[in-house]
């Protein structure tokens, strides 16, 4: 299987542009032989939308946008990021899977950062859900940016039978040393690894580039093998489209080795969430 | 709070060069006073655009810091940027002939708002995006004049400490002799920022460095060996100049008001 990352930067608030952006990483694509190729968070939107949300919201089942693209995605599949107006009024932040000429799924983010610089709550209605779905590719889950870093969402999709875990996000670098990386990016490195070797699973993460409101987006968008170890890493800076071959056997060769995911007690994890919750204080 | 300095120019240079084109300016200007913040933002303006898309306004008052003037000549040879050099001194004394001062922070400021007003104008005649040199020690510590030398299109190193700047500016390769050059704000001859704010730099950014960006409580800095008093010179400092930091706040009146809940990004459709 080849993936693509479309590590780039999309224009804020203007949807008609992001599109002309993604049909252009949609050829290049199609030409390295990519079968699926994953777009950052609210790649056909922009990130610092704050009231713009409402004029860039679209609706999944009869928006011509998305037409076009699920009529493109009978050659590759594709993940890409938008507000999504699932019902009047309310806004999400979403991913959507296509392939095969449809939407095989839509996630819409459930941790919505509101803390520091991040305000989503303030513009964007919660998402409910974290589900897999069967793709070409095998059983797949996604994550938009926050979910990821609470790691509940990924046991979630792994005790779903998560093979490929798909997260998508726009994480600004924020924080110096000596190194030539942000602090903040080592976060989802950390993760990315450590998720994607205790569930045994594909993690791809794709971040995007450029500045907005003076927000550094910190690339470095990779892939970790079932084994948990790094496949590839794109750039911290530069635009580009990041194409990897995955051998999808790796996931039954670890399982093999690693029965993490067969010796997983989730009846327990929940009855002891049950109580544990139950349990809380006023 | 030790920095890369390949890293941050590359970030630094690409924030120049993508805010540029978002608002349809080729060309930067900045005012260079020879010290070190305006030097390292000519370098990396240098950098980031080609040097004949830079313009750096030199802009004394008369002849009270002419050494300065030469070290900023030296930095516009060295990078081959444009340059203009403006006396200030007779705009600046006409008004104070007819509206005498002998108060020196009154005055300063006033020269301070003299020269944001030729960058803003020279701005308008080249179509030059303004490059802000103010730092995160002095946004802070509201170390600086406010619609004077605070205001600018962008600014590149506000979120570097004045101590950041200085490795900044070794790896850059700004001359030692800017690099080693005692910090003033010109207000007036013979000023100092650490004699005016009463302490080292390197002791004030640490301190602030503690407070800000790891979000330490007060105690906890003075357990770490501070004065009790500089610590609390510098939070007074630092409450007393939010002002400086944001818009004036709006009176809110309508359904929907600028400054409140009418909330568009700076980047809007860019």
């Amino acid at each position: 299987m080849k993936v693509g990352l479309a590590q780039f930067s999309p224009r804020l608030g203007d949807v008609k542009k992001n599109l002309e952006l993604h049909l252009r990483y949609i050829e290049k694509a199609k030409k390295k032989g990519v079968d699926l190729l994953i777009f950052p968070e609210l790649s056909l939107t922009g990130y610092s939308l704050k009231d713009l949300v409402e004029e860039v919201a679209l609706h999944p089942e009869k928006d011509p946008l998305f037409t076009k693209l699920k009529d493109l995605s009978r050659e590759i599949s594709m993940v890409v990021g938008f507000v999504d107006e699932r019902e009047a009024g309310l806004f999400h932040n979403s991913s959507a899977y296509l392939s095969g000429g449809e939407i095989l799924h839509i996630h819409r983010k459930v941790f919505l950062p509101t803390y520091g610089l991040f305000e989503e709550m303030k513009f964007f209605a919660l998402g409910r859900h974290f589900k897999t779905f069967n793709t070409p590719f095998g059983r797949t889950g996604m994550m938009i940016c926050y979910d990821f870093i609470h790691y509940g969402a990924s046991y979630l999709l792994f005790a779903a039978g998560s093979e490929i875990i798909i997260v998508i996000s726009n994480a600004p670098g924020r924080g110096l040393s000596e190194q030539d990386a942000y602090d903040s990016s080592r976060i989802w490195e950390l993760m990315g690894e450590a998720i994607s070797r205790f569930s045994s699973a594909f993690v791809i993460y794709c971040n995007r580039v450029g500045f907005e409101d003076g927000k550094h987006f910190a690339g470095g968008s990779f892939i970790f093998n079932p084994a948990g170890q790094l496949v590839c890493r794109a750039s911290y800076f530069d635009e580009e489209l990041l194409v990897q071959n995955l051998n999808l056997d790796d996931i039954r060769e670890t399982r093999k080795k690693w029965p993490y995911k067969r010796d997983e007690k989730p009846e327990i994890i929940l009855e002891s969430l049950k109580r544990i919750v139950r349990d809380y204080e006023d | 709070m030790k920095i890369s300095g390949p890293f941050v120019e590359k970030i630094l240079t690409r924030f120049i060069k993508e805010e540029l084109a978002k608002f349809g300016f080729k060309k930067g200007i900045l005012g260079l006073s020879g010290g070190l913040d305006s030097t390292v933002c000519a370098f990396l303006a240098a950098k980031a655009l080609k040097p004949s898309n830079v313009l750096a306004l030199i802009l004394p008052y008369g002849k009270s810091s002419e050494l300065d003037v030469r070290d900023a000549r030296k930095v516009v040879k060295l990078l081959g940027i444009r340059y203009k050099i403006i006396d200030i001194a007779p705009m600046v004394d006409v008004y104070f002939s007819e509206h005498p001062s002998s108060d020196q922070i009154i005055r300063g400021n006033k020269m301070a708002r003299e020269r944001m007003s030729i960058l803003y104008d020279y701005s308008a005649r080249e179509k030059a995006l303004i490059l802000g040199t103010s730092n995160k020690t002095e946004l802070l510590l509201g170390y600086g004049t406010i619609h004077g030398d605070m205001a600018c299109g962008i600014n590149p190193l506000g979120d570097l400490y004045k101590t950041q700047i200085r490795q900044l500016a070794v790896h850059l390769g700004v001359p030692e002799k800017i690099r080693k050059k005692i910090p003033s704000a010109g207000l007036w001859s013979g000023q100092t920022d650490e004699g005016e704010l009463g302490l080292a730099y390197k002791t004030m950014d640490q301190i602030l460095y503690q407070l800000v960006d790891l979000r330490k409580p007060k105690k906890s800095v003075i357990a770490m060996g501070y004065k009790k008093a500089d610590v609390d010179r510098l939070i007074r400092l630092i409450k007393n100049s939010e002002f400086k930091r944001r818009l004036p706040p709006v009176a809110k009146i309508s359904p929907r008001t600028v400054g409140h809940d009418f909330l568009y990004p700076y980047d809007w459709g860019k």
